[in-house]
Formats: structure tokens, C-alpha cells, sequence
């Protein structure tokens, strides 16, 4: 008698502010075989809000995953990544920039931030469904993070 | 009072100077008579009036005038007296009889000393002369008109001896100059022809002592007619009111001091008449008659000499201030040009030195020096620049005024000594703390004329323990050397330099600004270009990836909904995307290419080599690419820079490849102060006519469709290199392959550090 373990279903939390992109992530999510669920906020100040539960956000789930972009209307995402690796709580999750930017003072940066990862967009298709794949593979199967 | 005969220089003011003025000695030829106003009672006589007069001093003394005199000539006195101005009744003159009806007749002259006593002299009325006012004005009026005629100093000075001599006929006239040191010279002569000539020659300051100089202050006119006779004592020799000898310091008959009347017969003159030349109380010079025998001058006439030196001085001293006034508003003038060079010229010292006239006219040097920032700029005769290291130094600790100037540097600063030839004097300004300008003028090795041994200008007669001037014996030429002392500085020549400096403080301080606004400019274009540079990267690529991304999710999921035409379209479209994304990649990586912000290090180049090997793995596989190379060195590199360097190379090498699989070799070779790196190929070659040609940013020698690129790949190349102060180039022919070559100088590209400034936000600054 096979017990079939219940995979966890997965938060994954997307900041990004553009449409398209956000658009193109969900795409190549829609790839995966785990059950996740995309949640998507568009700034820096939501994205601090959803993760401490304030505001709109009380009943928000713990992601399981950031997926944070560097530029960010409102509140920089170099802002959000200090915040978050500030937090005792919030610094357990796992942060992979994802950014436009190949500036190396971001690279260096986000690193001294202790982000767990830093990729930069691809500008071709495949590549993106592949980092995306990359990514879910990673952080959501192979790595064992933290309990709750 | 001991004097060292050994020692060679005697401070001669140390000596105790005679005083001349209470000697109560006269010449004989005239008589004077101390008296004591009003009874005009005779105090004091010379004794020599019954040589002159027929009766002896006791018999005069302790009477009144009236006793010698009639009522008449009292009367006339007494009313001069009395009338305030006693050159009213200068001269008087004055008969007494001696016998019966033989009467002696005098020029007499009144006036009160320091004291308040009345003195007379009574001088023999030798000629019954007596100057015409007319025609003494018209000679007056000659000379003046001529005068303005002439130009310059030397001339004005020529014609008043020329005029001297006229009216007094004496046998040689002299006008001499002091200069600011005190000695004299001759500037103007008329003599005899027989007698041998002065004009030119100088005297040491201690011809004419201290105490004669003061006298000749205070005396303009002084007459010796005879310069053998006796000096007659007064009597008594002590004054019986005042108890002290009699002051005849404003004298006419006063004695000539011992010294100079011996100086008179080693001259051998007989009889000389000195008017003084005073300038703003000082003492100018001299006009000097000498006769070779005796020789009586008329109150008149000598009146008239000093009346005619004095109006032709007033010209001289007007003529010799508008000789200053000229070298004066010359030397502004030559400021203002060197104002204005310096404003012309990107560096302000070259505007100093680079023109005519330049730094030495301002100041009348032969020789200048601007020290500025350790670095020395030289014009004319100067010292070395390594002695002129230490002697900034020494300015630095010894002088603290706005400048410093002395005609004899090496006596206060004896290292000087060896370059006396071209620095016995210095005039020097400071700009800042550690900047100067230095002007340098010679030992004056001009021979001067001296009348004698200067050493030798005074003997020390030590008889008695009483110690005497005397005049030297000879007034033989010889040639002295003013040693370790320049010509000195003038007032206006201290003065022009310390205008220049004020100009020189502001355009230094211009300059520092438009630096400053220099730098800021470019510190903010560079941060601009920065900002640029990464909305390059992140902005502009933003929307193209949308654009690239969603054309492929098109492809992707579409393709076969869409007719050919379709798919084609969208081929045409991601290759445009594309170009646009490596279009924004070059122009980025060429922007990176910064001077300023590569950290140069000892780079090893086989690592850099390596590293862009590593980047270029996929086009060597794909191509079967064999890549060799010599053993490579270790230089001083920004090493991401060499790195892309090789990368943009060895990439065209492979893409610009023939048939054959490419061959690449990259060679390094040690040239005198440079390596000489090469990138060989056997690919297609270039065109040698376009060799300058493919390192100019965009230009390309093929079609998109031949060959990608962007047509900044060499440009980038070529950017690197200038950032290390090399060179790069190209060899190569149609067909037969092409090497690029470039060079990297040994010590690295010397860096201007900008104050230790670092450029923040630095792309390069990390170490990686």
C-alpha cells in the first residue's frame, strides 16, 4: 500500500513591478509539477507589508520563496532585500534576485545583503523558462529549508 | 679709546669725530666778532685784527660796535637788525678807519648762531665788483633755456659746472653725487686743460666725514681762499656769557677742519669754494671749486653761484624725479603686460618668461626664478636649480616680511658666496607657503673709479692717545672690487614686484577655481555617464527583452497558427531585438572603459589570457580554433580590461576566419621600456588601406549578414590601450591572416592620483 505524501503547497512571492514580466514568470510556473501558488506584489512597500502580515496583508502565508526584483517603485528592492535579511524571522526565507541588472555594484551588494541568490534576466525565452525551471527545482525540492 | 692697528677695518664712525663748529678757529683773511645784542657789545674776536685793522683784540674786546663803527653805519645796522630779516642788510658794506684817513673796507655779514648771539664778519672788499642783478638773471636765464634743452641728468649737471666756472672762473669745477651708501663720485667736471681729470672717479664715504657732511647741511656755501694761511684763534677762547666756545657752525670765516685742509694740499689746491646741493634735507652732492693758488670770492659772487646752483638743482631734482617717475611708470607698464601674459597663457609662468619684455624687465635682474610647486622655471643668469632648492629653503625660515630683497646676499647666507658671480643680490617674493619668485642680480665686478685706496681712505695717526682723520696721501687710480654686493634694489623696482605678486596670488587662485569647476564638471558628466551607462544596461534592456521575450512566447506557442510570411516577420524582429541588446552591451562596455577607473595592478597576463579563453570556449569549440601562445609576463594592467582586450582580439580572429580552422598565436616580446604583445591569425586578412580605419567606433568593413558585430569590438580594443599609454595597430594583407599588435609600458601607465581621491560608485574599484 503506497502512502502517498501530500506534497506542501508552495508560496512563491514575486516582486516585480513590471506587468510583462511578472506575466512571462507566471508562464514558465505554469511549467512546474509541484503545487505552488504565485503571489505577485508590484512594490517594495507591499512587498515589507505582505511580508509582516500588516495592512491588507494580516492572513498573509509565509512564502516559501522570494523572487525579488532590484528596481522597485516606492521602496527599492536593495531596500527590501536589507530589510528582510534584517528580520530575524524574515531572514530564513530564501531571497533569489531576479534582475534586469548586470551592474556589478548590485551583484556585490545583494551578496553583502546575504541573498541566497542572484540571477539576472535572460533576454531569451527558453533561458528564463529554464532558470525558472532551475530555481523551483533548487530551493523548492532539492534544498531542505528551514521549518516554520 | 684703543684702536686695533692690526685689524684692517676701523669702524670709522667709532672715532671721535672733531667738532668743527667749536674749533674758535677762523681763517685770517676776515675778522669776527661775537656780539651780544642789544648794546651789540663785543664779546669775542679773532685775533687777527691788528693784522687787518691796526688794533690789537684786547682793545676791542668789551667795547661796543658803535666804538669801532660811526653813527652812520650803526644806524644802518641797527635798523637791519631790528628789521627781523637780517639778509636785508647782507652784505653791508663796512669802513673803519685804521689811521687817520685810511680806511679799510669790508663785506660784512650778520647772523645769529644756535646760541643767540649776534656774529659779524668783516671779509676785505677785495674788488669794487659788483654783479649787475640784470645781467646775473640773464645768465641765469641762458643756462635755464639750455637747459631744457638737454635730457638727461648727466648733461644738467655739465652745464651748471660750465656755468659755475664762467662766473667764478676758479680753476676746476666739480659736482659730485653721494650715493645712498654715502660714497661720492664725480658726475660733471670743467678745468683747465693742464689739470688732470676727476670726472668719474669715486670716493669712499670717509672722505667727507660725518660731522663735515652735517655742516655742509646747514652751510649751503663754503669758502676757503686760502687753504695755507693760519687759522687765527678767537679771544677769548671761551664764550664769558654762554662760558663755552662760541658755535660757528653757520660761519663764513669759520676754519676748515685740520683734515681737510690737508686734503686740500695733497689735492694741491689753494683755494676751493664748496655750495651744497640739498634735497629733502639731505645732502645731494656737492658743487666743488678749486683754485691752485688763492683766491678771494665776493660775497656776491658766491651768492650768485649758490643762488645759480640752487635754481639749476631745483631743474636737476625735478629732471631726476621725472627719471624716476619714467622708470617708474615704465615698470607699470611692464606689469601690466606681464598681467597679461599670464592671463594669455595656460600656465601663468609661461606668460612670466616667454615674452618681451619679461620677469627681468620688471625689476632690472639678469636673472629670475618661479619656484612653484618644487618645479623651477629659469630666465637669465640664476644659480643652479639645486642650490636654489636650499635657498627657497633658507627663504623659508629667515624670511617672513612680503619679500625680502639685499644687495648682498652672501653676506647673510654664505652658501651664496659660490654663485656670487650671478646672486650677489636678491629680491624674492613669496606667493604661498612654499612658492616664490626670485629675482638674482650680479657682483657688481664693475671696476669702479675710487680716488685711492678706499682701504687706505683714512690714515689713524695715533699721537698723544688723540686719534685724527687724515685724507689718503694719492689720488692715484686703481681699481677696486665691490666684492659680494650688487647694484641695489630700488624702491619702485621692490615695489613693482610686489604688485606682481598681488597678480599673480589672484591668478593663481583664478586658475585654482576654474580647476575646481574643472574637476566638478567632470566628476559630475562622469557621474552622469555612470547613471547613463546603467539605465544602458538596466532600463533600455528592460523593454527590448519585453519586446524579444514576448515575440518568442509568440513563436513558441504559435508557430504553427502562423503562415510563412508570419514566422518571417518574427524572424526579422528578434534579430532586430537582438542587434539592439549587443548594440547596448558594446556601448556599455565601451563607456566602462574609464581611466579614472581602472585599479592597475601586477597582472599576470596568461590569467587574463585564460579568463578570456574561458569566455570564449563555445566559439573555439564550434570552430575547432587552436590557440597557442609564448610565455607571458606580468605587467601593470587594469587585468578585466586585458582580459576583455584578448577576448575582443582572439573573437576576431575566430570570426574573421578563412577555410581553414583558425590558428591564433599570441606572442609577448620586451622592448627597451614597453612589452610588445601580438595576436596572430590566418584568417581572411585586411585591406592595409583600412587599417586605421577598423579601430573607429562603428565603422565596419563588412554587412550584418556577412559578419556580426556591432562595429565596437577594436574601438573598445583601442580605448583600453590608451587608458595603459600604449599603442595598437594592425599588420596585415588580403588573404594571408593579421597580427594585432599593441604595447603595454613597463611601469604602467604613471597614474595621476587625484588627491588619493577615489571616484565612488566605481565599476572597477573592487578588487576581484
Amino acid at each position: 500500500m503506497s502512502v502517498e505524501t501530500e506534497e506542501k503547497h508552495r508560496t512563491i512571492f514575486l516582486v516585480e513591478d513590471n506587468k510583462a514580466d511578472i506575466r512571462l514568470i507566471q508562464e514558465a510556473f505554469k511549467n512546474s509539477q509541484l503545487p505552488h501558488e504565485v503571489v505577485t506584489v508590484r512594490d517594495g512597500m507591499d512587498a515589507m507589508a505582505y511580508l509582516r502580515q500588516e495592512g491588507d496583508y494580516t492572513h498573509a502565508p509565509r512564502p516559501d520563496l522570494i523572487l525579488l526584483d532590484l528596481n522597485l517603485p516606492r521602496k527599492d528592492g536593495r531596500e527590501v532585500l536589507a530589510e528582510i535579511k534584517a528580520d530575524p524571522v524574515l531572514k530564513r526565507i530564501p531571497v533569489v534576485v531576479l534582475t534586469t541588472s548586470r551592474n556589478e555594484d548590485d551583484i556585490f551588494h545583494s551578496y553583502d545583503l546575504h541573498v541566497n541568490c542572484y540571477i539576472t534576466k535572460s533576454r531569451n525565452l527558453t533561458q528564463l523558462f529554464q532558470i525558472v525551471k532551475g530555481i523551483e527545482e533548487f530551493w523548492l525540492s532539492t534544498v531542505t529549508l528551514p521549518p516554520e | 679709546m684703543k684702536i686695533d692697528l692690526e685689524s684692517q677695518t676701523i669702524n670709522i664712525t667709532s672715532l671721535k669725530e672733531a667738532p668743527i663748529h667749536l674749533s674758535g678757529q677762523i681763517q685770517p683773511h676776515g675778522v669776527l666778532l661775537v656780539l651780544d645784542e642789544p648794546e651789540l657789545k663785543i664779546l669775542q674776536v679773532s685775533n687777527n685784527t691788528w693784522s687787518i685793522l691796526g688794533i690789537s683784540a684786547e682793545d676791542i674786546l668789551q667795547k661796543k660796535l658803535e666804538d669801532l663803527l660811526d653813527s652812520f653805519q650803526i644806524e644802518r645796522i641797527q635798523a637791519g637788525l631790528s628789521s627781523g630779516n637780517l639778509e636785508f642788510i647782507n652784505p653791508t658794506k663796512i669802513w673803519i678807519r685804521k689811521k687817520g684817513d685810511d680806511y679799510a673796507v669790508f663785506d660784512a655779514v650778520f647772523h645769529r648762531n644756535a646760541e643767540g648771539f649776534l656774529i659779524v664778519e668783516l671779509e676785505p672788499a677785495i674788488t669794487q665788483e659788483n654783479i649787475p642783478f640784470l645781467s646775473f638773471y640773464h645768465l641765469a636765464k641762458a643756462s635755464i633755456s639750455q637747459l631744457q634743452k638737454t635730457a638727461n641728468l648727466r648733461d644738467f649737471c655739465q652745464i651748471i659746472v660750465q656755468e659755475v666756472r664762467k662766473v667764478t672762473d676758479f680753476d676746476r669745477v666739480m659736482l659730485y653725487k653721494f650715493d645712498d651708501d654715502g660714497h661720492g663720485s664725480v658726475i660733471a667736471e670743467e678745468k683747465l686743460d693742464t689739470l688732470e681729470p676727476y670726472l668719474g672717479l669715486h670716493y669712499p664715504e670717509s672722505d667727507i666725514p660725518k660731522p663735515a657732511r652735517k655742516l655742509f647741511t646747514s652751510n649751503s656755501i663754503r669758502v676757503i681762499p686760502n687753504a695755507q694761511a693760519q687759522a687765527v684763534q678767537m679771544i677769548p677762547s671761551v664764550n664769558p656769557v654762554s662760558d663755552r666756545p662760541v658755535d660757528l657752525t653757520n660761519s663764513i670765516l669759520r676754519s676748515a677742519a685740520a683734515c681737510h685742509l690737508e686734503y686740500l694740499h695733497n689735492m694741491g689746491v689753494g683755494a676751493s669754494l664748496t655750495i651744497s646741493l640739498i634735497k629733502d634735507n639731505k645732502l645731494w652732492g656737492l658743487i666743488a671749486c678749486h683754485h691752485q693758488s688763492a683766491k678771494y670770492v665776493s660775497y656776491e659772487l658766491r651768492k650768485a653761484c649758490e643762488f645759480l646752483g640752487r635754481v639749476i638743482f631745483t631743474e636737476i631734482s625735478a629732471r631726476e624725479e621725472t627719471e624716476d617717475y619714467d622708470y617708474r611708470m615704465n615698470l607699470t607698464h611692464i606689469q601690466s603686460l606681464l598681467v597679461e601674459y599670464m592671463s594669455q597663457e595656460d600656465n601663468f609662468i609661461d606668460g612670466l618668461v616667454k615674452h618681451q619684455p619679461n620677469l627681468l624687465d620688471l625689476t632690472g635682474a639678469k636673472g629670475a626664478a618661479v619656484c612653484f610647486g618644487d618645479h623651477f622655471t629659469l630666465i637669465g643668469e640664476t644659480p643652479k636649480e639645486e642650490d636654489l632648492v636650499f635657498l627657497v629653503q633658507w627663504l623659508k625660515n629667515n624670511a617672513e616680511e612680503d619679500f625680502f630683497f639685499t644687495d648682498s646676499l652672501p653676506q647673510i647666507y654664505p652658501d651664496a658666496e659660490r654663485y656670487k658671480n650671478v646672486a650677489s643680490g636678491l629680491l624674492a617674493i613669496p606667493i604661498s607657503q612654499r612658492n616664490y619668485v626670485l629675482w638674482f642680480r650680479p657682483e657688481v665686478i664693475q671696476t669702479v673709479n675710487w680716488g685711492g685706496d678706499p682701504n687706505k681712505a683714512f690714515e689713524v695717526n695715533q699721537s698723544n692717545g688723540n686719534v685724527r682723520l687724515c685724507p689718503r696721501k694719492s689720488f692715484e687710480l686703481w681699481k677696486e672690487t665691490v666684492r659680494l654686493t650688487s647694484l641695489p634694489w630700488k624702491y619702485v623696482e621692490i615695489k613693482a614686484a610686489l604688485e606682481l605678486r598681488k597678480a599673480i596670488v589672484n591668478i593663481v587662485l583664478r586658475q585654482a577655481d576654474e580647476l575646481a569647476q574643472l574637476a566638478q564638471d567632470l566628476e559630475r558628466s562622469n557621474a552622469e555617464l555612470k547613471k547613463f551607462a546603467y539605465v544602458a544596461s538596466h532600463d533600455l534592456q528592460e523593454p527590448l527583452n519585453q519586446v524579444a521575450n514576448y515575440v518568442q512566447l509568440l513563436e513558441m506557442r504559435y508557430q504553427e497558427a502562423l503562415d510563412e510570411d508570419a514566422n518571417e516577420f518574427i524572424t526579422f524582429a528578434v534579430e532586430g531585438v537582438s542587434l539592439m541588446q549587443t548594440l547596448i552591451d558594446d556601448v556599455l562596455a565601451y563607456s566602462k572603459v574609464d581611466t579614472q577607473a581602472i585599479a592597475f595592478q601586477l597582472t599576470e597576463v596568461e590569467k587574463a589570457l585564460e579568463k578570456a579563453l574561458g569566455n570564449l570556449r563555445q566559439r573555439i569549440a564550434e570552430t575547432g580554433a587552436t590557440i597557442t601562445h609564448d610565455p607571458l609576463p606580468t605587467v601593470m594592467a587594469g587585468s578585466t580590461q586585458l582580459m576583455q582586450l584578448f577576448q575582443n582580439l582572439i573573437a576576431n580572429a575566430i570570426k574573421f576566419r578563412s577555410h581553414e580552422a583558425p590558428q591564433i598565436h599570441i606572442g609577448a616580446e620586451r622592448l627597451e621600456d614597453e612589452w610588445l604583445f601580438s595576436v596572430k591569425d590566418n584568417g581572411i586578412g585586411i585591406d592595409p588601406q583600412f587599417s586605421d580605419r577598423i579601430f573607429v567606433i562603428f565603422q565596419r568593413l563588412h554587412t550584418r549578414d556577412e559578419y556580426h558585430g556591432t562595429g565596437m569590438g577594436l574601438a573598445i580594443c583601442k580605448k583600453i590601450i590608451e587608458c595603459h599609454r600604449g599603442r595598437i595597430w594592425v599588420e596585415s594583407q588580403l588573404g594571408q591572416g593579421a597580427t594585432f599588435y599593441f604595447t603595454i609600458p613597463v611601469g604602467g601607465r604613471e597614474r595621476e592620483r587625484r588627491n588619493g581621491r577615489k571616484t565612488q560608485n566605481n565599476l572597477f574599484s573592487r578588487g576581484q
